[in-house]
């Protein structure tokens, strides 16, 4: 189901959370919501689920005004931050809530409630742990169970409030990978909101980036991260080094007196010489090298003092036998320049 | 309340035993001499013409009226604080609203206002020189020196107990537990029955169990619309002081006993309450 979000503002008292926002989420995609706290990702989410009421804008779903409908109307899975399991049923429990609560005449009988559920189990490989209570279950497991339980009801759509930012870094990196996969099997339309660009680029179609209740871009992962449409977009979608600097004719110089331009410079994009190459460089002092890791991470300062930060293969590290100290020379690959019209954050 | 007591449960360390000694030495002789020895002599008294003596107590129409309406004053109190508390913790710990802070102090009133002066208002409003007087005169309504007056000064004195309980609990476990319901097409009703209610079933027990003690209890309130009148206004506390001023003393200190073993057996229920509630705790 494709959903269409309309010129939806929101307001907590005098905090605008949401700004005249407009998104079109198509059918079967799996889109991340991105941005900072505050940027108002989840009030969106909420919104789109009807849990939250709009004060203005209205939400599509195919095309059709659900605005006004209930939650439970709009028949959406819903997964909460912190789960949200009830704490008083067990997991079998849990994920059968759903189809129970339903009318008696829509309601299934017993034993396709437990064929339905268990099959669920299988899905999130937990058949062992249905009688479990979700206190003794570990983060994941809980997540997992979280899921199945909102699939249970087959919703139109699926609905995911910072689905890993309540585990620690290994699960984190292995669920949303299954996210994934099950977003593929299931084919279900998914929004997940996230404060984690790492996350939204790796798993989604594509990914809405928000900040103070506007958003900024819409697009593929590939779009957002090589062509990013603002400042604050490129600042965001991972590590920069941020110059001032000015164009003359076309060519961007940086150094301490130039103003009027920001100049962004992903880490991996500096190359590191002993000697200078090619017209474009800058001389540098190394600082602090950080080499545990699949890439090496070099600190260095610039002539005019600003702080520099190069990311490097590890291969390329040895090469070049870099010490601590070090008087180097570096050269931009690859630029980024936007007008200098309020401060980046 | 519950909240801040764990977070002040530092480990004690240094004290000597001489300082550790003496503290529970004082905490013993003082619950000694205002708890047990007063329970003792309830007691004592009470069986001390033998048991045939204790029991004829309970032969006496007036006594057996006075257990009778104190009963009908608890359940007819408690299930109507019991739905008022529900609702009103409900309403406080799970949604925003105006006046919120104003709902919290006046269900903390009661704890407040002398009991004594509780009545008296009713008196006032309800007596037959009262505010209404004159219209229930008319109407042939008794409230004041009748059932009635005895039913809501129990009510008014036990409104904050379930509500106070329940509070905390529905605060601290916030609303999505609801909201996921909600979203899994449960309504309204269903989301109470199923998800609200069994998260806060202890604490809801425990409240309703301090309830009814303070119901069956009461004394300041139920003494100035009463109006004692034997066999009909009195309830189990108005008849222990009426006995013990006729010089009864078995008889009074028999109905006495009767409420020291509810006192007890409520004891007992909320330990086991708390145990459970403690349990739980650890659990999540």
């Amino acid at each position: 189901m494709s959903i269409a979000i309309r010129q939806i503002t929101k307001k907590f008292g005098r905090f605008t959370a949401l700004d005249n926002v407009d998104l079109d989420i198509p059918h079967g995609r799996l889109v991340a919501l991105l941005g900072p706290s505050g940027s108002g990702k989840t009030t969106l989410l909420r919104i789109i689920a009807g849990l939250e009421l709009a004060d203005s804008g209205s939400v599509h779903f195919d095309g059709q005004d659900f605005s006004d409908r209930t939650v439970a109307q709009r028949r959406v899975g819903f997964v909460f931050q912190h789960y949200a399991l009830f704490r008083h049923m067990t997991v079998f429990e849990n994920i059968a809530f759903g189809l129970r609560v339903r009318p008696r005449a829509s309601r299934p009988p017993r034993s396709a409630i437990r064929a339905q559920v268990e099959e669920l189990l299988d899905l999130i490989q937990l058949r062992t742990l249905a009688g479990r209570y979700p206190s003794q279950l570990s983060g994941g497991q809980r997540q997992r169970v979280a899921l199945a339980r909102a699939l249970a009801v087959e919703p139109r759509v699926l609905l995911l409030d910072e689905p890993f930012g309540a585990l620690d870094a290994k699960v984190r990196y292995e669920l949303r990978r299954w996210l994934r996969q099950l977003h593929d099997d299931v084919g279900v339309t998914s929004v997940f909101v996230t404060h984690d660009q790492e996350e939204a680029l790796e798993v989604a179609d594509q990914v809405a980036i928000l900040n103070g209740g506007r958003i900024e871009q819409v697009g593929a992962p590939d779009d957002v991260y090589n062509r990013p449409a603002s400042s604050f977009v490129y600042n965001f979608l991972g590590n920069v080094n941020l110059f001032h600097g000015r164009i003359d004719n076309g060519t961007a110089y940086i150094n301490q007196e130039a103003t009027g331009q920001l100049v962004f410079v992903r880490p991996h994009s500096l190359e590191i010489g002993r000697q200078p190459s090619g017209a474009n460089y800058f001389r540098a002092t190394i600082k602090h090298i950080s080499s545990a890791g699949p890439v090496v991470k070099v600190d260095a300062s610039t002539g005019w003092g600003a702080p520099v930060h190069v990311e490097m293969s590890q291969a390329r590290f040895r090469e070049l036998e870099l010490r601590t100290g070090e008087e180097i020379f570096i050269t931009p690959n690859d630029l980024a320049v936007f007008a200098d019209e309020q401060r980046a954050g | 309340m519950v909240g801040t007591l764990h977070l002040r449960s530092a480990p004690a360390v240094g004290e000597s035993r001489l300082i550790r000694g003496t503290l529970i030495a004082i905490a013993v002789v003082f619950l000694s001499v205002f708890l047990l020895a007063p329970l003792a002599v309830v007691f004592a008294v009470a069986l001390g013409q033998g048991v045939a003596a204790f029991f004829s107590t309970f032969s006496n129409p007036d006594t057996l009226s006075a257990i009778w309406l104190t009963l009908v004053a608890a359940a007819v109190a408690v299930p109507a604080n019991l739905i008022f508390g529900i609702a009103a913790a409900w309403a406080i710990g799970k949604f925003q609203f105006v006046g919120k802070g104003i709902l919290i102090a006046l269900i903390d009133l009661p704890f407040s206002v002398s009991p004594v002066v509780a009545g008296l208002t009713y008196v006032l409003l309800f007596g037959a020189q009262g505010l209404l007087g004159p219209w229930l005169v008319a109407h042939n309504v008794h409230i004041i020196f009748a059932v009635p007056g005895i039913i809501l000064a129990t009510v008014f004195v036990t409104v904050p107990f379930v509500a106070r309980e329940l509070l905390p609990t529905m605060a601290a476990q916030g609303s999505e537990e609801e909201e996921a319901a909600l979203t899994l097409g449960a309504g309204g009703w269903q989301t109470f029955l199923r998800v609200t209610l069994p998260n806060v079933k202890w604490a809801l027990l425990y409240g309703v169990i301090l309830c009814n003690a303070r119901a069956m209890g009461e004394f300041g309130a139920v003494a100035v619309v009463s109006g004692h009148v034997a066999g009909l206004t009195n309830t189990m506390p108005l008849q222990i002081e009426i006995l013990y001023n006729d010089y009864q003393f078995v008889p009074a200190f028999a109905v006495a006993s009767l409420l020291a073993l509810l006192a007890l057996a409520t004891l007992v229920v909320k330990s086991v309450i708390e145990w459970r509630i403690a349990r739980r705790g650890a659990r999540v």
